[in-house]
């Protein structure tokens, strides 16, 4: 059974790591006996109650009146929604260092980065035992800060958790899902976000989410993503793969995914051409931020709006997007990255026809220091994500969890699972999990 | 000349394209919800209603109408766009390559499809300190989007044809609506070389209106030895003129993508399940040719109301269809009003026993112009018809059928055993009523049952 923190405790811990971006008023549930289990959910997923600003000034003072339906649905199981984890501006990030709304520090070591986009909600589930964050992920945002955070990070089938209530990203890269510190949270929760919601078309044509055994024998691991990985994760995850073979009786194979080396720049394609069109309503007209001179011509007046409040990821990913899609350059980028799409998939369900699951390591690297993001060049930034995106922009249900530590910071590992098929997630986490030390980071008060 | 258009035609569902929001509203800004005002986190549903009315209008303009479809962001900003693009449908329209033919000639349908209209803007104030309102109530409606080959040849052409293409259109989409509000165009006109874009004219009569002036605008250029530039403009409703709408000369881009909220409809299952119906001026084409009657009397039999159309086809087939015409143009048509609401089986039995008997010339002229204002009424035009609804006499009748299903089953061989009704009837009701009432309300009833 879970301990709740303590009112004190928690906004100490917010103090310290920033995490939420918005906590709950009143806290005096987390005193309730017996104790409610508590939740997060990601500042991009709209909760009555509070703001939902996706970590975009420009969303300042928004308040959604409606829940989503992935927080409706956990509501309605009696769970405590402690907040709104900060996150990168409208999910455009590595770190969660593009948040208008400071930066959420590493549970382990607060000079460094908690990852990203998901990053507040990583560091929710690292530092509160029995807590559930809710995550999203558009090309890794939820494995990626699981990663760096050591905490479980599962991402489901694109379609399989309604997105209604959800501020788009790339609505079909989008997918919510779930971070937790033990396998057996995810059991719990998979279901109840799971499942068609009307409100959603494209959750609606989903199979029934089966949770009965499937038992991973066989396992990928592709040697296009063997490359450029720092040495502590190479050796990490070498000796990970060693220990499904010995102590849980998998067979490694190595296998090769040419295409996989495609996937980052079709994902950039993707994502920042449906994302230029979602944020092409952020105006200060309707709703959020309205820190202008309305009496103007209304193109000045959406330009300031936008100058002002879009950060600066969000704009080069605004030109991006707008570029790509540009008469006389959609063929050339738009068009062929949905072919690229295409392409990724079917390996995928090559590889998959005789592996249970593909695996990698989550992040090239540990959790960086912030003195390090900040030297990164944007492009560097991307390339971090080389292993995440791929099952992303197939729309795969993957699984971050941790297999090693160097320097004291966590190393995770990435299992790919056929569409629909997360069953075989959960039977990897669970039997992983029963057999590596987990650890936490220790917090003084 | 040359001139090619645009056609925006909303369709009368109850919800909006995406959401739930109802069509009909008064107050400003009252049917709106976070889809329709583009509140971030909210979700597009299809209305399927509105997709199965442009596969009947595709269908009808002899398009070839896709297997499957899906829609596209049009991205633009201005203000009365709530997400600043418009789902709409670029690269996979609901139908392309039709026709439609107007005065003998077949003008050119390029493509049909659906999309959401935006919202409306109003300026109000003195001109400087004029202020805009904008009304999201439109925003989301649903509206089909016509596009025909530049293949008219005047404003008069241009007129004439939206006027018979809307007739059609309001019969398939079921919307008795004369509402200039609920069509818009954009004309491309060019007597030249350059075509010039009228864009957004609300209306039959302002199209009318619009075309012309750029026909002449552009006359005059070209006969000064001017050019025409090739721009985009307005059509100015109190002034009735064109002006520049002085916008940059470039195609727009709007960087059109997938819209990734709605999957991929199959429209060849939708298009299985509606049901082919017959439109009023194609129904005034085959009315002429088949009953061998003039066509503009036809078409105006049609434009009056299909019920009337009925009524005619149903004269038609009794009488001498030249006779059923003047009949229905004449004295049906003045009672018409009254007429409507009563239309039925029944009244239209009356209304052709009638004709016939002056046919026959059992009554004269001017008693079957009596009695069809006493059908219109709601009176009985005779005792007789009268007596035929008499439920004592059909309950006679109907038992003695019950009993003798033989007289039913021989009556289709052999009329006469219809007698033994009569006399049965007859000797029971001792002579209640005349034999002339029983015959009637026999015939009718065995027809009930065997039809
Ligand atoms: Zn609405």
């Amino acid at each position: 059974m879970s301990c709740s923190p303590t009112p004190e405790r928690l906004i100490q811990l917010n103090e310290r790591f920033r995490i939420f971006c918005e906590m709950a008023e009143d806290l005096s549930g987390l005193q309730d006996y017996p104790p409610r289990p508590t939740f997060s959910a990601k500042d991009n997923l709209c909760a009555m109650g509070f703001q939902a600003r996706a970590g975009s000034r420009i969303l300042e003072g928004y308040r959604p009146p409606f829940d989503a339906t992935p927080v409706w649905r956990m509501r309605q199981e009696g769970m405590l929604l402690l907040g709104k984890t900060n996150m990168d501006e409208f999910g455009f990030g590595t770190f969660s260092t593009n948040s208008g709304y400071d930066v959420p520090r590493n549970p382990f070591d607060a000079g460094r980065a908690c990852g990203g986009s998901s990053g507040g909600a990583a560091a929710a589930t690292s530092l509160l035992e029995g807590h559930v964050a809710l995550g999203v992920s558009t090309g890794g945002s939820i494995s990626c800060p699981a990663s760096f955070c050591g905490v479980l990070g599962l991402t489901p089938t694109y379609g399989r958790v309604s997105r209604y209530g959800l501020i788009d990203y790339g609505n079909s890269l989008d997918k919510v899902g779930l971070m937790t510190r033990d396998s057996g949270s995810l059991r719990t929760w998979l279901p109840v976000i799971s499942g068609p919601d009307p409100k959603d078309p494209t959750s609606c044509v989903q199979p029934m989410l089966d949770l009965s055994p499937r038992k991973v024998e066989r396992v990928a691991v592709p040697l296009e993503a063997m490359q450029n990985l720092g040495s502590g994760v190479e050796s990490s995850f070498a000796s990970a793969l060693k220990s499904l073979q010995d102590d849980h009786d998998i067979l490694v194979e190595e296998v090769s995914m040419p295409s996989l080396k495609f996937a980052l720049s079709a994902y950039y394609v993707l994502a920042t051409s449906e994302a230029s069109t979602n944020l092409a309503r952020y105006c200060g007209m309707r709703f959020g931020v309205r820190n202008s001179n309305i009496s103007q011509h209304f193109n000045d007046f959406f330009s300031e709006t936008r100058s002002a409040n879009f950060g600066t990821e969000a704009k080069r990913r605004i030109l991006l997007g707008t570029y790509a899609r540009m008469v006389g350059f959609r063929d050339r980028y738009y068009m062929k990255a949905l072919a690229v799409r295409q392409l990724v998939i079917s390996e995928y369900k090559r590889v998959l026809n005789d592996h249970d699951l593909v695996l990698t390591p989550t992040m090239p690297f540990i959790a960086p220091r912030f003195a390090d993001i900040e030297k990164m060049r944007p492009l560097e930034a991307y390339q971090a994500d080389f292993l995440t995106v791929p099952p992303n922009l197939a729309g795969l249900p993957h699984l971050s969890l941790p297999c090693g530590y160097i320097e004291g910071m966590p190393v995770g590992m990435q299992a790919v699972a056929p569409h629909w098929e997360e069953r075989a997630l959960l039977d990897i986490a669970e039997r992983w999990t029963s057999k590596f030390q987990m650890r936490f980071p220790e917090v003084a008060r | 000349m040359k001139i090619g258009l645009e056609i925006h035609v909303q369709l009368p569902t109850r919800s909006k394209l995406f959401c739930s929001c109802p069509t009909t509203a008064d107050e400003p800004n009252s049917s709106v919800c976070p889809t329709c005002l583009g509140f971030p986190g909210s979700r597009p549903v299809l209305n399927r209603r509105a997709l199965e009315m442009a596969v009947q209008i595709a269908r009808f303009l002899e398009c070839r109408v896709a297997s499957e479809i899906w829609f596209s962001r049009k991205t633009y900003f201005y203000p009365d766009l709530p997400k600043h693009f418009q789902i709409t449908q670029y690269d996979s329209p609901v139908g392309v390559d039709g026709s439609f033919v107007v005065g003998g000639r077949s003008i050119g349908i390029w493509r049909v499809h659906v999309e959401e209209d935006p919202g409306r803007i109003k300026r109000v104030g003195r001109s400087g300190e004029e202020v805009s309102l904008i009304d999201y109530n439109r925003s989301g409606i649903p509206l089909v989007e016509i596009v025909t080959a530049p293949d008219l040849t005047s404003p008069d052409e241009a007129r004439n044809f939206l006027n018979e293409l809307l007739v059609e259109l309001r019969h398939i989409i079921g919307t008795t609506a004369s509402d200039e509000q609920s069509v818009r165009a954009d004309a491309n006109i060019s007597l030249g070389e350059e075509r010039v874009e009228v864009k957004n004219v609300q209306g039959l009569k302002n199209l009318e209106r619009a075309l012309k002036f750029e026909a002449s605008r552009q006359q005059k250029l070209l006969e000064a030895g001017m050019r025409v530039v090739r721009e985009t403009r307005r059509f100015d409703e109190e002034r009735k003129v064109t002006l520049s709408a002085r916008e940059k000369e470039l195609e727009e881009d709007y960087g059109y993508i997938g819209e990734p909220d709605l999957g991929v409809y199959d429209l060849s299952r939708i298009s299985a399940g509606l049901l082919e119906v017959e439109t009023p001026l194609r129904r005034a084409q085959r009315m002429s040719a088949h009953y061998v009657v003039d066509y503009d009397k036809a078409r105006q039999v049609v434009l009056t109301s299909m019920a009337m159309a009925d009524l005619f086809e149903a004269l038609a087939n009794a009488v001498d269809p030249e006779v059923a015409m003047n009949w229905t143009l004449g004295p049906i048509s003045a009672n018409w009003e009254l007429l409507l609401p009563r239309m039925n089986d029944q009244s239209t039995k009356e209304i052709v026993e009638v004709v016939q008997l002056v046919v026959g010339r059992q009554i004269t002229d001017s008693e079957g112009r009596r009695r069809i204002g006493a059908i219109a009424m709601g009176e009985c035009p005779t005792d007789i018809s009268c007596a035929v609804q008499d439920e004592a006499l059909g309950s006679l009748i109907n038992d003695y059928l019950n009993e003798h299903p033989q007289v039913v089953r021989d009556h289709a061989s052999n009329p006469k055993a219809a007698n033994a009704v009569i006399g049965h009837v007859m000797k029971v009701a001792k002579g209640k009523y005349n034999s002339q009432e029983i015959v009637e309300a026999t015939r009718k009833e065995i027809e009930r049952r065997t039809s």
